[in-house]
C-alpha cells in the first residue's frame, strides 16, 4: 500500500460527487446499492476484533476503531427493543452528508452505520436495516432495525 | 371471440395489464412460455447488445428461497419506513384505521412479496453489466414480457424486493449461479391469476405532459 495521503478535504469531494451522481442515476433506490460501502475495511479492521454476540459489545468495538483511526471522535447508542439508535460525533465524512442535505438530497449512506450493520448481520445472524441518517448539531443521528432472525430458506 | 383493430388490440393489452400475485397451481403451458420468452427477445436494447438473459425457475424448493430472500428484502425496508413515520404518512389519506393497519402488517411483514413462492414460474432477469444500457434494456424486455402474459391471458407481477439491495442481490445471484459479469435485475413471478383485479389509479395527463418545454401543460384541462 502506498504511503501517499490526500486530504480529507480532497477525499470527501469525491465521495460526495460520487453519492450525488448515483442518487440523480437511481434517486431513493441508491440508498440499498450502498448498504456495502466500507465493507473491505469492516473486513481488514473491523472484523478481526470481533468476538462477542452483544450488540452494545460490537458497537463498542466499532466506536474503537473509528476514534483510534481518527474518523469520528465518538459513537454513542442507546437501544428500545429492536430500534437502535446510534450517534456518531465528529465524523470526518460529515461534510459529504451536509452537501448532500444542502442539496436537498435526505443523506443515504453512512460507514459507522454499515460497518455496524455488517457486524451485527455476521455475528448474530440477523437483518440489519439503516432506516434513517439525521444529519444535527455535531452529531449524525443513525436509526437502525435489528430484526429477530433472518427468514429460513429451508 | 371479441375483434379488434390492431390498434385496440394493443391498448386493451396495455390497459388489462395487472400486478397479479395470487396464482392458481395451473402451470404455465411451455407453449405460452415460448410466446413469453419471443416476446422479451424482441424487445429493444441500446446498440442492440441484447444484454438480458432469463432463467426459468420452476423448482418448488427454490421458489420457496427466492420468496423468502424477497420477502425479508421487502420486510427490512418498509419496516425502516414504518420506524421513521414516512409509511404512516404515505398512508395518511387511508382513512379506515384497519385497513392502515392491514397494509402496515403485510409491508412490515415482508408478506407482499413472498408470494412469488407460490408462482408456478419465477422468471428470472439478467442483465450483463459490459453495456451502456443494460438496466432500461432490461425493462424493456420485462414490459414486452408483461404485455404478453396479459395477451395470453396468464398474470405475473414484476418483483424488484430481492433484487434491489445488493445484500439480497448477492444472496440470489449465489441461489442460481449467476455469474459476476450479469446483474440479477428484476424476477417475474408468472401463472393463472385467481380472479381478475380492478386497474390501480392512474395520475391525470394533463399532470403528466408539458409542452415545449418543462411546466406548461401540454393538456389544458384534464383529460377522461
Amino acid at each position: 500500500m502506498s504511503d501517499q495521503t490526500v486530504t480529507i478535504d480532497y477525499a470527501n469531494s469525491l465521495i460526495y460527487e460520487l453519492q450525488k451522481a448515483f442518487w440523480d442515476e437511481r434517486g431513493k433506490g441508491a440508498r440499498f446499492r450502498t448498504t456495502k460501502v466500507g465493507n473491505q475495511y469492516f473486513e481488514e479492521k473491523v472484523r478481526p476484533l470481533l468476538q462477542s454476540t452483544e450488540i452494545e459489545d460490537i458497537i463498542e468495538k466499532i466506536g474503537g476503531v473509528l476514534q483510534g483511526e481518527g474518523i469520528a471522535a465518538n459513537v454513542s447508542y442507546s437501544r428500545e427493543e429492536r430500534l437502535l439508535k446510534i450517534g456518531v460525533k465528529g465524523c470526518i465524512h460529515r461534510p459529504v452528508e451536509e452537501r448532500m442535505v444542502a442539496k436537498g438530497v435526505e443523506p443515504f449512506t453512512c460507514v459507522p452505520a454499515n460497518l455496524i450493520v455488517l457486524a451485527i448481520e455476521e455475528k448474530l445472524d440477523v437483518p440489519v436495516e439503516l432506516a434513517e441518517i439525521k444529519v444535527e448539531e455535531g452529531t449524525c443521528q443513525l436509526l437502525l432495525v435489528v430484526f429477530e432472525k433472518r427468514p429460513s430458506l429451508d | 371471440m371479441e375483434e379488434y383493430t390492431l390498434t385496440d388490440a394493443t391498448m386493451k393489452v396495455i390497459q388489462d395489464r395487472r400486478s397479479i400475485r395470487d396464482f392458481t397451481e395451473e402451470p404455465v403451458s411451455d407453449k405460452d412460455l415460448d410466446m413469453i420468452l419471443e416476446a422479451a427477445r424482441q424487445a429493444p436494447s441500446g446498440e442492440n447488445a441484447q444484454p438480458w438473459r432469463f432463467i426459468i425457475v420452476k423448482d418448488e424448493a427454490m421458489r420457496k428461497k427466492m420468496g423468502a430472500i424477497a420477502g425479508g428484502g421487502s420486510g427490512r425496508r418498509f419496516t425502516a419506513e414504518f420506524v421513521t413515520k414516512k409509511m404512516q404518512e404515505r398512508f395518511a389519506t387511508l382513512q379506515d384505521e384497519a385497513k392502515r393497519q392491514a397494509a402496515f402488517q403485510k409491508l412490515t411483514s415482508g408478506q407482499v412479496s413472498t408470494f412469488m413462492a407460490n408462482a408456478p414460474i419465477n422468471l428470472v432477469v439478467c442483465g450483463k453489466k459490459d453495456v451502456w444500457d443494460t438496466p432500461y434494456d432490461t425493462s424493456a424486455a420485462i414490459e414486452n414480457i408483461l404485455l404478453m402474459v396479459t395477451a395470453l391471458g396468464l398474470g405475473a407481477c414484476w418483483v424488484i424486493a430481492p433484487c434491489i439491495d445488493i445484500r439480497d442481490e448477492e444472496r440470489i445471484k449465489a441461489l442460481l449461479d449467476i455469474p459476476e459479469g450479469y446483474k440479477a435485475v428484476s424476477i417475474l413471478s408468472i401463472g393463472h391469476p385467481t380472479r381478475a383485479h380492478k386497474p390501480r389509479p392512474r395520475l391525470p395527463i394533463n399532470e403528466l405532459v408539458f409542452t415545449e418545454k418543462w411546466g406548461d401543460p401540454y393538456y389544458k384541462k384534464e383529460q377522461e
